[in-house]
């Protein structure tokens, strides 16, 4: 593809991944024949912004799991009172670098 | 989540689940309850959808069935997990499979359906508010 193209989807996009990927990525897009980017353009990617304010809201029950795709992990937080509390509190810390690794888990498949 | 991660993940929650079981079970029947571990129960004073399970897995364990719906009822579903997840996974090691890891794939995405999410959904909810209307 283009690499201007690239470059404006990496702008956009940036955010959505971790910053060590975006090279990988740009790198990878720059490959990839034009027919793939109406792919690449309708991957849903989860805002890891989003992700930390329902986090610290309603964490607690598992939603922030849930939403990013962990469903089995969501409900067992769920089901033990966020891990007693502890696992709240650590997934306040860990849920956006979760967040971009499942953006790259979304993406992955359409890159090669 | 890769198969091992899964399994190492669930055996931990599984022996800490068996160690606060085991503390709770030997505390005095007057000072459970007092304690409480929920972040959410301390901030709020309101209960959690889950707030109440260890004593209704202790009711169970003791065999009365009733207070198992006086306490919370998802404290079923936890015991099962806790009595069914080492032996699954022990089989699973020792036979070198993943049926655990493959069953547990499939139940997310039987859960992802609008359906069955949505009325899950609800059933936690009404839970909830039994809860609160309980006052545990």
């Amino acid at each position: 593809m283009e690499a201007q193209r690239v470059d404006m989807f990496i702008m956009t996009n940036g955010k959505y991944f971790k910053s060590y990927q975006l090279n990988a990525i740009r790198d990878r897009l720059i490959a990839l024949e034009d027919s793939r980017w109406a792919m690449i353009s309708t991957v849903q990617l989860k805002d890891p912004a989003i992700s930390l304010v329902i986090s610290i809201l309603v964490g607690h029950f598992g939603v922030d799991r849930m939403i990013i795709g962990d469903v089995g992990l969501g409900i067992v937080k769920l089901l033990t009172c966020g891990g007693m509390g502890v696992w709240t509190v650590v997934d306040w810390f860990s849920i956006m670098g979760l967040t971009r690794q499942k953006n790259m888990e979304q993406i992955q498949p359409y890159l090669y | 989540m890769t198969r091992n991660k899964l399994y190492i993940f669930l055996s931990v929650a599984c022996v800490i689940g068996f160690l606060w079981l085991s503390v709770a079970y030997f505390q005095r029947s007057s000072e459970v309850g007092e304690s409480s571990v929920c972040l959410f129960k301390q901030l709020t004073n309101f209960p959690c959808p889950s707030c109440g399970s260890t004593r209704s897995v202790i009711a169970l364990l003791k065999g009365d069935f009733l207070e198992v719906l006086r306490w919370n009822p998802l404290g079923l579903i936890l015991l099962a997990l806790l009595i069914i997840a080492p032996f699954w996974i022990l089989v699973d090691i020792r036979w070198k499979k993943s049926t655990l890891f493959d069953f547990y794939n499939q139940s997310e995405a039987f859960l992802k359906r609008p359906w069955i999410a949505g009325s899950a959904i609800l059933l936690v909810v009404l839970n909830w508010i039994w809860t609160i209307y309980k006052g545990i």
